[in-house]
Formats: structure tokens, sequence, C-alpha cells
């Protein structure tokens, strides 16, 4: 399984230096590396990002409902990284866009485990997320209205919609550590998800306390999510629907799951990006889809089918 | 006598008094030029100094949103506005019986003439708009055409300037060949086929994704000619300054 998701994903990444929007090869050194290799590797690390913090956050709230971007974790951090881009701040200190989402990101996890509290039944919880998505999104719109650029609320698609349109090496370069270093945080946190799979007195006598396991899990996902929405808007259902994908070939171990949950993510974000980028290519469109599109077509009839199930 | 210099006072401020407001950034532009002691109120956008050429004489002049309320307050006796834009707005104006004036935004020289002189009729200050003019046509005639270098226009989002735009008018006085196509032009697109001069604005005041574009590290090997952002945004005498910065 995971030598396939490897395969899978450096294929797709060798498509994603050979395809783009001035056609199939290589018409040119800097538009490889300068456009197509930034794009390639941003929608692998910020799908694996989403991916592995799907996984983690649906083993820690025990909730197969639990996306980040369906949570609010993606709003609230596009809701940072706006402020931070839009004000300025950004502009003077390059690491203040990440930083913003980070921070947008973490509060959203904060807020959403005070909402919800710590086992929340599948419908508090999702309703908790709906709440704070479209706070999420509110503040977000109203950010981009107050914004010092009497343009910026024209922009709002990118920011709840995503893309990785002419991305470059310096956006790689700000949101690749703290997604790395997210990813790393979430993949520690097998053992702790297992335990916790067995219930919370028990993941308390094997000395991995519920409270710890879900500070780690927010603390990881405002890390890969906050960077990755802050180069790449917010984009939904990807961690909804790897998780989901794999459990039947893996089981339901947490532990398990988790590293496929990253591959599988970038394979995902990897097929949507290309896919963004033949369409205009295939169809008489004027520019790219947005990828949050692509991923929500996929995503949202598995959400009906999840919800089908979990109802009682 | 005393009477009648009161007279004269009274006359002479009833056709001055009541002031005139521009609700359009473009509009803002001529009539700052035009007739500033007039002017009762602008629009928010003309003292942006990344998109309107009058910044500095519009920060010390009032502005107003595009909101029927707010303009009536003032009590214009002209409201100079665009043929798009906050229509239910003047309406509303024209219901109350404003007289509202809707420029038609002039996208080259011949044009820029006419809504000058027309604008100048409109505002009883003939003798300023031929001034301007005569300004506009010096500066003008000063440019040497150079040998018409393909060049295209790489507004924010990655539109380039088509036939019959302002920017199209610029690249021809300027003795250079638009490449553009009006459309929206991709990054990959642009530097597999590349034009002999990339025209872009200096970057503005405020960032937003849509000009971040335009800094983009992959463009930097492109020649680049930049231009400040409010040259091109309204077609207005002051387009003069752009076909000279441009010529060669």
């Amino acid at each position: 399984m995971i030598r396939g998701l490897v395969a899978a994903g450096l294929g797709l990444g060798a498509l994603g230096l050979l395809l783009g929007a001035a056609g199939f090869g290589v018409p040119d050194s800097a538009i490889v590396w300068q456009l197509r290799l930034p794009r390639t590797l941003l929608a692998g690390l910020v799908g694996a990002g989403l991916g592995l913090s799907g996984a983690v956050l649906q083993g820690g709230l025990r909730n197969r409902l639990a996306d980040p971007g369906l949570l609010g974790i993606g709003g609230g951090a596009a809701l940072g990284a706006v402020v931070a881009f839009y004000w300025g701040l950004s502009a003077r200190f390059a690491p203040a866009l990440p930083l913003g989402g980070l921070a947008g990101a973490g509060v959203a996890c904060l807020a959403l485990f005070g909402l919800a509290g710590r086992a929340p039944s599948a419908p508090s919880l999702i309703l908790a997320g709906v709440a704070l998505s479209a706070l999420a999104s509110a503040l977000l719109a109203l950010a981009l209205a107050l914004a010092p650029n009497p343009f910026a609320l024209a922009e709002i698609t990118f920011w709840l919609m995503g893309g990785l349109q002419d991305r470059s090496l310096g956006h790689l370069a700000l949101a690749a550590p703290p997604i790395l270093v997210g990813m790393a945080v979430l993949l520690r946190l097998g053992p702790g998800l297992d335990a916790l799979a067995l219930g919370e007195d028990v993941a308390r006598s094997l000395g991995r306390p519920v409270g710890r396991t879900l500070l780690w899990a927010a603390i990881g996902s405002a890390l890969a999510v906050g960077a990755g929405t802050a180069v790449a808007g917010s984009i939904g259902f990807v961690g909804l629907v790897v998780p989901h994908l794999l459990r039947p070939v893996l089981g339901e171990r947490p532990a398990r799951l988790l590293p496929a949950a990253a591959l599988a993510g970038a394979v995902l974000l990897l097929g949507a990006d290309l896919l963004a980028r033949a369409a205009p290519l295939l169809l008489p469109l004027s520019q790219e889809p947005p990828l949050g599109v692509l991923t929500a077509l996929l995503g949202a009839p598995f959400l009906v089918r999840i919800a089908r199930q979990v109802a009682p | 006598m005393i009477g009648r210099l009161l007279v004269a006072l009274l006359v002479c401020h009833g056709a001055q008094a009541a002031g005139v407001v521009s609700l359009n950034l473009c509009t803002d532009q001529y009539l700052v030029r035009l007739a500033p002691e007039r002017v009762a109120a602008l629009s928010p956008l003309a003292r942006d100094p990344s998109l309107s050429v009058v910044a500095t004489e519009a920060a010390g002049l009032p502005w107003v949103r595009a909101d029927a309320e707010a303009v009536l307050k003032l009590a214009p006796d002209l409201v100079l506005a665009a043929e798009w834009g906050a229509q239910t707005t003047l309406q509303a104006l024209e219901r109350r019986g404003v007289r509202v004036v809707r420029s038609d935004l002039p996208e080259d020289f011949a044009a820029i003439r006419r809504e000058t002189m027309r604008l100048a009729r409109l505002l009883r200050v003939e003798a300023r708009g031929v001034a301007l003019l005569a300004a506009m046509d010096a500066t003008l005639a000063g440019v040497v055409p150079g040998a018409k270098l393909a060049a295209t226009v790489l507004e924010p989002r990655g539109y380039t300037a088509g036939v019959g735009s302002l920017a199209d008018s610029v690249l021809r006085a300027a003795g250079l060949r638009n490449a553009g196509s009006g459309r929206r032009q991709d990054l990959e697109t642009l530097l597999a086929h590349p034009p002999a001069l990339l025209v872009m604005a200096d970057a503005p005041a405020y960032p937003s994704l849509a000009t971040d574009f335009l800094s983009h590290p992959a463009l930097a090997r492109l020649p680049t000619r930049r231009l400040p952002p409010a040259m091109l945004v309204c077609g207005g005498p002051w387009t003069a300054d752009a076909v000279r910065l441009l010529a060669p």
C-alpha cells in the first residue's frame, strides 16, 4: 500500500513537472523549476498535511466526520493569513504569512475543543465545526472588506477555495518547514491514538492521557494545515476523504493509517492540481478551476455517505 | 454701493458655492486637475497614490462614499460619475433633482481631448482645459518614435492590455507594438513566448494576490519597464507622462 502510494505520488509529481498552461513537455527550464516545481511540491506537501491531519483528528476525536476544513481549522488559518498578508506584515517579514496561518489555525483548534468538549458526539462536534467555519468565513470576508487594498475582497475565492497557480519557490520555502514539523508531530501520535481507540481510561492507564494526545493533535494540525492554507488557501475534504479510502485496505488502527494518510493526501491533491492545470487545456475555460472546488466535488458525496452511516 | 456689492457677492456666491461631487476615481482626477476649488467631495480612492495621480491634492480634500444620503447631505450642484458602477445611487440622486453627469472614460488621446474639453466646459473652466491639453501635446510631441518593439502590458492578476485599451494607446504613442491580447495571460505562456519588453506597474502600496503575481521571481529575467501604478488606471491629460516614461 505504502509503496503503491509512493509510486503514485512520484508519478504524479513527475507529471506535475511536465504539464502546465504552456502545454505538455519542457518548454523552458525556468517554467519547470520556477513555476511547476514549487507548485508540484506544494501540492504534495499541503495534501500530505491535510490528509494526515484528517486521520489524526478522526482518531483523536473518535469521529469519522472530522476534517480540518469542515471543523473550521482551515477557515481560521485563512483568516490569520489574510490579516498577515493584506495588512503588509508579510511584505515586511515574509514568515509572517505562515505564522499568521498557524496562529489562526491554532485559535480555531482551541475554540473547537473548547466548544465541543473532550469526546463530543458526532453531531455536536460537527455543529461546533460548522459554527466555527461560518464565523471564520464571515470574519475573512470582513477582513478583506476592511483591508487597505480596495480590491482585496475580489480575492476571497482564493482564500475560501484554494489554488496553487503561480506559487513560487519562496512560498515553498515559507510553508515547507512548518508543514514538515507539523507532520512529524502528527506522525508520532499513532500509539496515543491507538490507545485512545480502546477508551479514555485504557489510554490513561497506558500513560497516554487523552488531553495530551488532543493537545499535540491540535499543535500538529495547526502547523501542518495553518502553513499550507497560508500559501494555498483553504482546501476542504482531503482530510475527510483520505482516511475513509484507506480504512478498507489498512484497517481501523490509527497508527497504521497515519503514514498512509499523509501519502494518500499528497497523491489526492497532486491529482486534483493536475486536473486543475489540465482543465483550461481541455475545456474552453479562461482560467483554472479553484483547487478546493475539485476536492469538494470529490468530497461532498463522501460526506453524505459517511453522514448516512454515522446517523442512527 | 454697499447694496450692489452685497448683491454681487451673493450672485457670485450663488454661482460658486454649491460644489461638485465626484464618485468615480477617473472623474476625481479630472475634477482636481480642472477645478480643485469646486470640489465638494471626491471618491475615497482619489487619495490612494497607487491609483490616483492627484493623491497629494486629494489628501487635503473631503471624500464621500457612493451613497445617496451621504451625497445629498453635501447638496452638490453637480455629481460626476462613470457610465458604470453605483448606478442605483446615481438614479436615486437624479430622482432627488441632483444633476448627474456620467463620463465615458477615454481610452485614447482623441477621446482624452474630447472628454477634457467637455468637462472643462461643464465646469466653466475652458481655459484650464486648453492649458492641460497643450501641456499634454507638448509632452507627446517630445517623444521620438522607436523601433516598434513588441511589448506586453501585464496588469494585476495577469491580464494583458488588449487593442483599444488605454495601455494600448500609450504603447502606440510611445512607438511600441502591443503584443497583448486583452485576455488573461498565465506566467507559463508568457515565459514560453516572451515579449521584447514587459510593461508593469510598480508594486502598489498595499499587498494583494493580484499584484503579488507581478513580482513572481520567474518574471525577473524578462526585460521590464515599470510605470507608477496610477498612470494607466484612468485616461486623462496626465497619460502623456506614461508615454514619456515608456519611449526609448
